[in-house]
């Protein structure tokens, strides 16, 4: 029995070691996801803040996009999803994912991680596109309106894949 | 006319399947011959129907009936017919049919195999096997059914999202889902073991092939994802962290763990409950990556359908299997006692536990990262995002203790190690370790990660060519056999044990090659034609690539932008390499082709990044203002290492399955004691 306690110390060690690999993990690696609107507000109620990473979700406006010739420095503004009045300027120093648009058809969702910049500008060290709505401004085939067949599921514009490129940053 | 058979076959399947499970669980409880075999027969049914609505699926697809939702959003006209047969599996209304499909073939396997043995377990078997492929069922007739028509014929369909139009989409998904529903048979098995109370090791010798089986698949299905991730996503990395990656990494963790602890039980008699608590964790397991991977519940590369409503049944399916398993586990505790305690911390027994601990303990890393967000957000109200620097701070250092267990365990001692058993067995791989990790560094290697992972993958190297050679040597001597015969017949004496050697050889190799990340060199430049972009390797080679300019192609449904690249090595020419931009039509998506070359130590990888905005106007006109372009060259040391350490973990894993004794019987040599103990 008592080699069996003695066992039993060993497993929690092991356990032990784990969760404090998680813990420390998870607080030295975690950035906060925001929206656009977010950001702002949250840089109103502690301004220190600003030079910490973050990662911003939102959608790109269309024709934002500019890039120097021959540079790799590329610029376009990421609006909030609910209010397209909150807008941030990004920089972003990498090349763009290809399903990266910032065409009036397609709306593209971005996902950018980065810092805030004293200037206002925001520094994305790395951006994910997610073209979940990438379709809806295309018109449809013949026979045009999608009918509802009585189930939620019939509607296509409710089951289109989703595209995401990655650049690493 | 074959769709609409197909989907006929679909709803005659579920009653059967449903009525088969009923006849199953009764003829096993009242012993009735005749509702067994009634039951089994409705699983080779079932298995019929399933595979009529599956060729029905495919049919729509290779006919273009756009009428059907399913085919409209995942084919077009001139998609490739490959592709076409690879819409069985393309979105998930598909998938959920083909997983059916795949479980009911396994069950009809397991029925037929067992069909005159194991009477007593099989009822119950085929009556769990029938309920699973029930609960599939319905999901595929009433959720999600793919034979769900939209009311009007559109003259052409969405097309497949073009990243998955590669050829390892044909081949990773069906073989993760292979991995994923063979798993359910030993499931079957185990809970079949609790209900019957036959709980001895039986139930675990008849699954052994099985659980290698699925953890074969779900490894390859792995080693597939980063190949395509590799080659297709084009960032230079094969494994994001993503959480659908992670969601295929779990049941392979706990699978693997489940298959060392049987081990244990199977010898010393141990660690009963554990194994059933594994058993039940593993397929939980697989049916939470189907579910992640089907939901979009997490934001991921993968997630093609945003269904919330399929996330909660499945949800309810896991709570539902978990709580049975768990309530049938704690109502059996009395049979599942141990029949010895541990006796020592340095043993096999202890080994093998601690490798369980540390798998289990990735494992929980993984879904802790995972799930963290969620929990934020539904908890504490602001959101956070978890990414690859807390998976690999976290797991590297696990993976490594990981990695030295995997020396440690096959050649330490039963019940308790002597110090001449460490001794004998540890000295002289350790010493190899050191040397290896000494020399690197005399080298020049001071990343720390690389460096142990060398010196460890070098000690638990040593200790199995050790083994092998002891072996060898022995029965050699004793046969009186020449070397190579005695290599063979100790190999095919007990494959098992041997096979399982060569599967860590694999594994060692795997994780040198991702080892080798941290020397990854990467080079962006802007350039002109004719001009030169040069990178050095860790590795200590040179390469210059001469950019020789973009030229255009126009393909049936896509405008190539091709990037040729003259590229010499150390001064030595290599010959050209190319890396594209496609624009596809249908759908109108743009993705980018690298350039890889393979050498022994280090891929060469080219991935034009940008080009001009109008360089599609290079169609029409030849400006050589349009050929300006963007590139990304990387070096990524030890990267094909990874795929021949897979290739060798196949082989191992072959040689532990193939058929036939392979396990020495315990009448000719008590216990698979390894030749260096005593």
């Amino acid at each position: 029995m008592r080699k069996d306690r003695r066992f039993f110390v060993g497993l929690i060690g092991v356990a032990a070691v784990v969760i404090y690999l998680v813990w420390t993990g998870i607080a030295a690696t975690m950035t906060y996801a925001v929206t656009p609107a977010e950001l702002f507000a949250n840089l109103e109620l502690n301004p220190e803040d600003s030079g910490r990473g973050i990662r911003v979700s939102g959608h790109v406006l269309p024709g934002s996009h500019s890039q120097a010739s021959g540079e790799l420095k590329h610029q376009f503004i990421v609006v909030d999803p609910t209010d397209e009045s909150i807008r941030i300027v990004v920089e972003f120093p990498h090349p763009l994912p290809d399903t990266f648009s910032d065409d009036q058809a397609m709306l593209t969702e971005v996902v950018m991680e980065g810092r805030l910049r004293e200037d206002g500008i925001f520094e994305a060290t790395e951006v994910l596109t997610k073209c979940g709505s990438r379709y809806e401004a295309v018109p449809e085939a013949p026979g045009s309106e999608v009918p509802s067949a009585g189930s939620p599921g019939a509607l296509p514009d409710q089951r289109i894949a989703s595209t995401e490129g990655k650049v690493d940053g | 006319m074959i769709p609409e058979l197909g989907e006929f076959a679909l709803w005659i399947a579920l009653p059967i399947a449903l009525w088969g499970s009923v006849l199953a669980f009764l003829g096993g409880k009242s012993s009735r011959g005749d509702l067994v075999l009634s039951g089994e027969r409705s699983t080779y049914a079932v298995f019929f129907l399933i595979a009529l609505a599956s060729a029905g699926i495919i049919t729509a697809f290779l006919q273009d009936r756009f009428e059907y939702a399913y085919v409209y959003n995942y084919s077009s006209r001139n998609l490739m017919t490959y592709f076409k047969v690879a819409g069985l599996w393309a979105g998930q209304d598909g998938s959920i049919i083909f997983w059916a499909l795949n479980l009911a073939l396994f069950s009809s396997i397991a029925v037929w195999v067992n069909r005159k043995k194991n009477r007593e377990l099989m009822p119950y078997v085929n009556g769990i096997l029938l309920a699973v492929i029930s609960f599939f069922l319905v999901l595929g007739i009433f959720v999600t059914s793919p034979f769900e028509q939209l009311g009007f014929t559109p003259a052409d369909g969405r097309g497949l999202n073009v990243q998955l139009q590669n050829y390892w989409m044909t081949i990773h998904p069906p073989t993760l889902y292979l991995g994923f529903t063979s798993f359910t048979v030993p499931f079957a098995f185990g809970m079949s073991a609790l209900l019957t109370g036959r709980l001895d090791a039986r139930w675990i010798q008849l699954t052994r092939k099985w659980v290698l089986t699925s953890w074969l698949f779900l490894a390859l299905g792995i080693i597939f994802g980063m190949r395509w991730a590799y080659e297709e996503l084009g960032w230079g990395g094969y494994w994001f962290w993503d959480p659908v990656e992670n969601a295929s990494l779990l049941p392979w963790l706990v699978a693997t763990a489940f298959l060392h602890s049987v081990m244990i039980q199977e010898n010393r008699g141990m660690l009963k409950v554990w194994n059933m608590g594994l058993v039940l964790l593993t397929y939980l397991m697989t049916i939470f990556a189907t579910f992640l991977t089907r939901s979009g519940l997490i934001e991921s590369v993968h997630s093609f359908a945003q269904n919330i409503t399929i996330a909660w049944i499945f949800l309810g399916f896991m709570g539902l299997v978990g709580g049975v398993g768990l309530i049938l586990i704690l109502w059996r505790l009395p049979l599942l006692q141990s029949e010895r305690q541990f006796e020592s911390l340095v043993s096999r027994e202890a080994a093998f536990l601690l490798n369980n601990l540390v798998l289990l303990g990735i494992a929980f890393a993984v879904i802790w990262g995972m799930m963290f967000p969620l929990i934020t957000e539904g908890f504490a109200e602001f959101r956070v995002a978890i990414g690859a620097p807390f998976f690999n701070r976290v797991n590297i250092p696990i993976g490594l203790a990981l990695l030295a267990l995997m020396g440690i365990g096959p050649v330490i001692a039963w019940r308790k190690a002597s110090v001449r058993n460490l001794q004998r067995n540890f000295v002289l791989p350790l010493g190899v370790g050191v040397g290896i990790g000494a020399i690197l560094f005399a080298m020049g290697v001071r990343h720390a990660y690389a460096l142990l992972t060398f010196a460890i993958g070098t000690f638990v190297l040593a200790i199995i060519a050790i083994e092998f050679v002891k072996g060898t040597r022995a029965r050699a001597r004793i046969e009186e056999e020449g070397m190579g015969t005695a290599f063979v017949h100790l190999v095919r004496r007990n494959r098992q044990r041997w096979g399982g050697y060569i599967v860590h050889v694999g594994v060692v190799v795997m994780f040198m090659g991702f080892a080798g990340t941290a020397y990854d060199e990467e080079v962006t430049q802007n350039l002109a034609p004719g001009e030169t972009l040069t990178i050095a390797s860790a590795m200590g080679h040179e390469y210059a690539l001469v950019y020789q300019g973009l030229s255009t192609h126009r393909a049936p449904n896509m405008d190539q932008i091709v990037a040729l690249f003259s590229v010499s090595r150390d001064g030595r020419d290599l010959g050209s390499m190319t890396s594209e931009i496609q624009l596809v039509r249908a759908p109108p998506q743009r993705t980018t082709q690298v350039g890889i070359e393979h050498f022994l130590l280090e891929d060469l990888y080219v991935i034009v990044a940008e080009v001009s905005e109008n360089a599609a106007s290079l169609f029409d006109l030849n400006d050589a203002a349009l050929q300006r372009a963007t590139f990304r060259v990387l070096v990524n040391p030890l990267v094909p290492w990874i795929w021949y350490g897979g290739l060798i973990l196949v082989v191992g894993t072959l040689i532990a399955l193939w058929p036939g004794a392979g396990v020495p019987t315990r009448r000719i040599a008590p216990a698979p004691v390894p030749a260096a103990v005593g």
